[in-house]
């Protein structure tokens, strides 16, 4: 139905996708996920040529939209889209909303349209507002008619860009419902959303976006049960991640406790969680590993929290000898360490040049 | 880190406020250093003190040992966190906390 082959889209200063190739059969719903940034937006926007790519095909049918030749009013035709704010006509009614394009671009009688729109109304629950104006609707009404204006069109495919980001939240739920039953009909939806429940119930098939491209695709099961890659199950897990290497015994040590405090912050962990990482990270870092560290060496620290599983883990990985600081004969530093860690856990490892590991959860 | 400083004769009260760590310790020392001559009580005041770590204890210690000898030393207004530095350290022990 969709096949894009090599689509890169650049701007002057982003290349949100880099090289996308993939595939959209007939009848698939897509949902597509990913953090801010990472061309989800983009990619449809490019379907449905809003966005011309920088390089790259995408066909759609027979038609290769990206040639200059195609009549890309009449690819539209079949191909709806939905927006974040919902572009309705504010001077016309909502049933007027709906019949202007059928009757202007499928040159459909008045009649036909009314009928047809009203029709599209009472599928999507709003057959009572046909005669109010947009002002008079609720963010999620007026949704639900951007979505039925849409359907007038009878398209073949309908792309939703953030369907639901600007409703109150109370909202959410009945254009989910709308655009769900949808689903059943048949037609082949592409969704961006941030609503992860409703990316995984909606869907056949899930594209996880990062790095410049389809970071990972599968199933609903597979990507938000079994992510294989490690950026995918960062996102599915929500886990928040702050990360700083330490290269010399001159290291900016306030700075980087101010760096952990402000991640610890911005992430809800609670001041007692900040004072702990702060705790082990110099006890056990600085007063111990870098302390026995020769002038030359390289520390990796990682600190990953999970909102979902309440836990924060701090790792530490360092070069030379293999060293376990939980030998160290610095009890006063380790003390203070492990009453901060509900575990400090050791292994020797070989990953890169390095060589050592440490594992702390945090208390 | 800030060190506020009051001297009653033979009396200091020195005041920490914020962190008492890696980075601010030495500074502490040099102070002591400077000021422990002829006083016989030191007092600390912890009531702004937020984050304490072996750093810190060692200069505490290194306090301690030298008011052993010339009278006494007293930590006062320590906060949760804090005392529960000092507990597994054992320092609760070592210390005179009010």
């Amino acid at each position: 139905m969709i096949k894009i082959n090599h689509l890169r889209k650049e701007y002057p200063n982003a290349t949100p996708l880099k090289d996308v190739s993939v595939e959209i059969n007939r009848g698939d719903i897509i949902s597509i996920i990913g953090p801010s940034g990472t061309g989800k937006s983009t990619l449809i926007r490019c379907i449905n040529r809003l966005e011309t790519p920088t390089s790259g095909e995408i066909w759609v049918g027979d038609n290769c939209i990206t040639d200059k030749k195609c009549d890309i009013n009449k690819i539209r035709q079949k191909m709806g889209m939905v927006f974040q704010s919902f572009n309705l006509f504010n001077h016309l009614n909502i049933i007027e909303n709906i019949m202007a394009a059928p009757m202007d671009l499928l040159g459909k009688s008045k009649q036909q349209a009314y009928d047809d729109g009203m029709q599209l109304l009472r599928t999507v629950g709003l057959a009572d507002k046909a005669f109010n104006y947009p002002d008079e609707l609720s963010g999620g009404q007026k949704q639900r008619v951007a979505i039925a204006r849409t359907l007038a069109m009878d398209p073949e495919i309908i792309l939703f860009d953030e369907p639901t980001s600007a409703l109150d939240p109370t909202m959410v739920g009945e254009v989910q419902t709308v655009i769900k039953d949808l689903g059943k009909k048949g037609l082949t939806m592409m969704i961006v959303t941030h609503e992860m429940r409703f990316a995984r119930e909606i869907a056949n098939r899930v594209f996880y976006m990062d790095d410049g491209g389809i970071y990972e695709e599968g199933t609903p099961e597979q990507i938000f049960d079994n992510p294989q890659r490690e950026k995918t199950a960062r996102f599915i897990k929500r886990v928040k991640v702050f990360e700083k290497d330490i290269t010399s015994k001159n290291f900016d040590f306030i700075g980087f406790n101010t760096s952990l405090e402000e991640f610890g912050r911005r992430s809800g962990i609670s001041q007692k969680s900040i004072y702990h990482m702060q705790s082990v990270f110099e006890e056990l870092c600085v007063q111990i590993i870098i302390a026995e560290m020769s002038n030359e060496f390289k520390l990796n620290i990682t600190v990953e929290y999970s909102q979902e599983e309440e836990s924060i883990l701090m790792q530490a990985k360092y070069n030379g000898k293999t060293f376990n600081p939980i030998n160290s004969d610095n009890i006063l530093s380790l003390k203070i360490a492990q009453n901060a860690a509900e575990s400090i856990e050791y292994s020797e490892i070989s990953e890169d040049e390095y060589t050592n590991l440490i594992i702390a959860k945090i208390k | 880190m800030n060190i506020n400083k009051a001297i009653n004769e033979r009396e200091l009260i020195i005041a920490l406020e914020g962190r008492l760590d890696t980075a601010t310790a030495p500074e502490l020392e040099a102070k002591l250093n400077q000021s422990l001559n002829g006083i016989e009580k030191l007092v600390f005041d912890f009531a702004a003190l937020d984050y304490l770590s072996s750093a810190g204890l060692r200069v505490l210690l290194s306090a301690q040992k030298t008011m052993n000898k010339q009278g006494k030393m007293i930590v006062r207004n320590v906060n949760e966190t804090i005392s529960e530095i000092f507990e597994v350290t054992g320092f609760s022990n070592i210390l005179t906390i009010e």
